[in-house]
C-alpha cells in the first residue's frame, strides 16, 4: 500500500498513460470494464510501459507508444475525450458496439498515424467532423449505426488510401459530394439508412476500384445515369428504396455486378432484354417500381441467378416458359401485377426454388401438377388470380411445403386429403373459391399448422373431430361455408388457438363445455349458425361479445338461476 | 487478364471462371456468398457477391 501511494506521488504513468486514464475518464461505467486500468497497481519498474497490458491496448515494441485500441462490445457509455488526439502514434481504434454518446471529438484528426477507425454501434451524434480528413494514412472509416446528422464532408475525398467508407444507417443529409467518386482507391462506399438527397452523378463510375456500392433507402431522385455500365468493377449494385425515376438504362447491361437492387424506386417503362445477358447475376430485384410491359423472356438465360423479384410492377403478358430455365433459382416473385395466362408446366423445372409467389394477378386454369417436382418448395403462394380447376393430389409430394396460399381463385371440387400428408405446413388458406364436399378428417394430422383458412367455399358435412389433434393451431376460420353437426369437444383440446371463426354455416347442438379449456382463445365468432342451449359460464367465455353468438335463436345466454334470456338477433 | 468478368466489347457478364484463383487449392469453384451489410431492419435477403471456394476457404475472383 506504501509503495503504491508513493509511486502515484512520483506519477508513475507515462503521458500515454494519462491520456488514456483521461479517456477512461469520460466513459461511464467504464469502472468494472476497465478495471484494470490503474496508475496504482502498477510495478515501478516498468512504469513507462504498464499502460501497455491493459485491456485493448497494444504498444509498438520498442517506442511504447500505443499503436493500437479495441475497445469493442464492453457497453461503455459516456463520451470520446479529446485527449484521444494525444494519441501520435495509434494506428487502429475500434470502438464498436458500444453506447458512447456525444460528439466525434474534432481531435481525432489529430491521429494521423490512423488506419482504422471504426466507431460503429454506438449513440454518437453531430456532424462528421472535417478534422478526419486529416488522417491521411486511413484506410477504413467506419462510422455506421450512429445518429450522426448533417452532410458527409466533401474533404473525405482528400484522404489518399481511403478503402472503406461506411457511414450507413445514420441520419446524414445532403447531397453525396461527388469528389467522393474520384477516388481508385475506396472499394467500399456504405450510405444505406440515411436521408441523403440529390442524384446519382455520372461520376460514380470514376470509383474504378469500387465493389460494393450501397445507397439503399435515401430520399434520392433523378435518374440512373446512362453511363452506368461504365461502373465495370461494381460487385453489388444497392439504389434502392430511393425516389429514382425514369427508365432503366439499355447501358446497365455492361454491369458485372452479382446483384443488382433497384426495388421501392419509381422506375418506369420496360425491363430492358439486355438485362437477360448478366449472367452474373445472382441477385436481381426489380420489385416495387412502376415497370410495364411484358416479362423479357431472355431473362431465362439467368442460368445462375438465385433470387428473382418483379413483384409490385404494373407487368402484364403471360408468364415465359423460360423461366424454367432459371436451375438455380430460389426465389420468384412475380405478385402484385398484371399477369395473364396460365402457370408455365416448366416452371416445375426449378428444382432448387424454395419460394413461389405468383399471387394478385389475373393468372388462369390448373395449378399445372408439374409443379409438385419443385421439391425445395417452402412458400407458394398464388392467392387473387383466377386460377381454376382442382388441387392437383400431386401437391402431397410437397413434402418442405410450409406455406400454401390458394385462397381467393375459382378453385372447385374437393379439397384432396392427400394435404394431409404435407406435415411442415404452418399456414393452409383455401379460402374464397368453390371447394365443395367434406373437410378431409387429414387436415388434423398436420401438426405444425398456426393458420388454417377454409372459409367462403361451399363444404358441407361435420367438423371433423381430428381438428382437435391440431396443437399448434392459432387461427381456424371456417366461416361461411355449409358446416353441419356439433362442434366437436375435442377442439377443447386446442390449447394455443386464438381465433375461432365459425359463422355463417348449418352447425348445431349444445356448445361444447371443452371450449371454455381453451384458455387463448380471444376471439370467437358463432353467429348465424342453428346453436342451441345455454353459452358456457365460465370465465373464458364472458369475454366474448353478444356479437359472437347472434343469429342463433336456438342459443341462450349463459344462467345462474332461473334467470335466463335469449340472445336477441337483430 | 481478370478472365471472363472483363469483357471490352457488348453487353451481358458471366460468372467467374476461378482458374487459379484458389492457389494451390483443387477444384476452385464459384459460389455465391452473402455480404452483410450491418444490422437493417427490416432484416431482408442480403446482397450476394461472387467468391471462388475451394474446401472450406473463400477466395477473391
Amino acid at each position: 500500500i506504501l509503495l503504491s501511494s508513493l509511486s502515484t506521488h512520483a506519477s508513475p504513468l507515462s503521458d500515454e498513460g494519462k491520456v488514456l486514464m483521461n479517456l477512461k475518464a469520460s466513459f461511464s461505467n467504464a469502472a468494472s470494464e476497465l478495471l484494470g486500468w490503474d496508475p496504482l497497481s502498477s510495478d515501478p519498474e516498468k512504469d513507462a510501459r504498464v499502460h501497455c497490458a491493459w485491456r485493448g491496448v497494444l504498444c509498438d515494441n520498442l517506442t511504447s507508444s500505443v499503436v493500437s485500441l479495441n475497445l469493442s462490445n464492453l457497453n461503455l457509455g459516456g463520451e470520446i475525450s479529446p485527449a484521444i488526439g494525444d494519441l501520435k502514434s495509434i494506428q487502429y481504434i475500434d470502438l464498436k458496439g458500444n453506447r458512447l454518446s456525444g460528439q466525434i471529438p474534432d481531435e481525432i484528426g489529430d491521429c494521423v498515424a490512423l488506419t482504422y477507425l471504426d466507431l460503429s454501434g454506438n449513440l454518437l451524434y453531430g456532424d462528421i467532423p472535417f478534422s478526419i480528413s486529416k488522417l491521411k494514412l486511413l484506410e477504413e472509416l467506419i462510422l455506421k449505426n450512429n445518429q450522426l446528422t448533417g452532410p458527409i464532408p466533401s474533404t473525405l475525398s482528400q484522404i489518399p488510401n481511403l478503402k472503406t467508407l461506411d457511414l450507413a444507417q445514420n441520419q446524414l443529409s445532403g447531397d453525396i459530394p461527388r469528389l467522393i467518386y474520384w477516388n481508385e482507391v475506396l472499394q467500399y462506399l456504405g450510405l444505406r439508412g440515411n436521408s441523403l438527397t440529390g442524384s446519382l452523378s455520372p461520376d460514380m463510375c470514376q470509383l474504378t476500384g469500387l465493389w460494393y456500392f450501397d445507397v439503399r433507402g435515401n430520399n434520392l431522385t433523378g435518374t440512373i445515369p446512362d453511363n452506368i455500365g461504365n461502373c465495370t468493377s461494381f460487385e453489388i449494385l444497392d439504389i434502392s428504396y430511393n425516389q429514382i425515376t425514369g427508365e432503366i438504362p439499355y447501358n446497365i447491361g455492361f454491369l458485372q455486378v452479382a446483384t443488382l437492387s433497384l426495388q421501392g424506386n419509381r422506375l418506369t417503362g420496360q425491363i430492358p432484354e439486355v438485362i437477360g445477358l448478366m449472367q452474373a447475376l445472382a441477385v436481381l430485384d426489380l420489385s416495387e417500381n412502376e415497370l410495364e410491359g411484358p416479362i423479357p423472356p431472355i431473362l431465362g438465360n439467368l442460368s445462375y441467378t438465385g433470387k428473382l423479384y418483379l413483384h409490385g410492377n404494373k407487368l402484364t403478358g403471360s408468364i415465359p416458359p423460360e423461366l424454367g430455365n432459371m436451375t438455380k433459382l430460389s426465389y420468384l416473385q412475380l405478385n402484385d401485377n398484371q399477369l395473364v395466362g396460365s402457370i408455365p408446366p416448366e416452371l416445375g423445372k426449378l428444382e432448387e426454388l424454395f419460394e413461389l409467389n405468383l399471387a394478385n394477378n389475373n393468372l388462369e386454369g390448373p395449378i399445372p401438377k408439374d409443379i409438385s417436382s419443385c421439391t425445395a418448395l417452402n412458400k407458394f403462394n398464388v392467392q387473387g388470380n383466377r386460377l381454376n380447376g382442382s388441387i392437383p393430389v400431386e401437391l402431397k409430394s410437397l413434402e418442405s411445403l410450409t406455406y400454401l396460399n390458394l385462397s381467393s381463385n375459382s378453385f372447385k371440387g374437393k379439397i384432396p386429403f392427400e394435404l394431409g400428408h404435407i406435415v411442415n405446413l404452418d399456414t393452409l388458406d383455401l379460402s374464397n373459391n368453390e371447394f365443395s364436399g367434406p373437410v378431409p378428417n387429414s387436415i388434423g394430422d398436420l401438426e405444425h399448422l398456426l393458420q388454417l383458412n377454409l372459409s367462403r367455399n361451399q363444404l358441407t358435412g361435420n367438423l371433423p373431430a381430428e381438428f382437435g389433434n391440431l396443437r399448434s393451431v392459432q387461427v381456424i376460420d371456417m366461416s361461411f361455408n355449409m358446416l353441419s353437426g356439433n362442434i366437436p369437444h375435442e377442439l377443447g383440446r386446442l390449447q394455443t388457438i386464438a381465433t375461432l371463426i365459425l359463422n355463417n354455416n348449418n352447425l348445431d347442438g349444445e356448445l361444447p363445455m371443452e371450449l371454455s379449456n381453451c384458455f387463448s382463445l380471444t376471439s370467437l365468432n358463432l353467429s348465424y349458425n342453428n346453436f342451441s342451449g345455454h353459452i358456457p359460464l365460465s370465465k373464458n367465455f364472458s369475454r366474448f361479445p353478444p356479437e359472437s353468438f347472434l343469429g342463433n335463436p336456438m342459443l341462450h345466454a349463459g344462467c345462474l338461476d332461473s334467470f335466463c334470456g335469449s340472445v336477441h338477433t337483430p | 487478364t481478370d478472365d471472363a468478368r472483363r469483357r471490352l466489347i457488348g453487353p451481358g457478364s458471366s460468372p467467374p471462371t476461378c482458374r487459379a484463383r484458389c492457389g494451390r487449392c483443387y477444384p476452385c469453384r464459384p459460389v455465391h456468398v452473402a455480404i452483410q451489410p450491418g444490422v437493417s431492419f427490416p432484416l431482408e435477403y442480403y446482397p450476394e457477391a461472387w467468391r471462388c471456394k475451394c474446401g472450406n476457404k473463400l477466395y477473391m475472383p
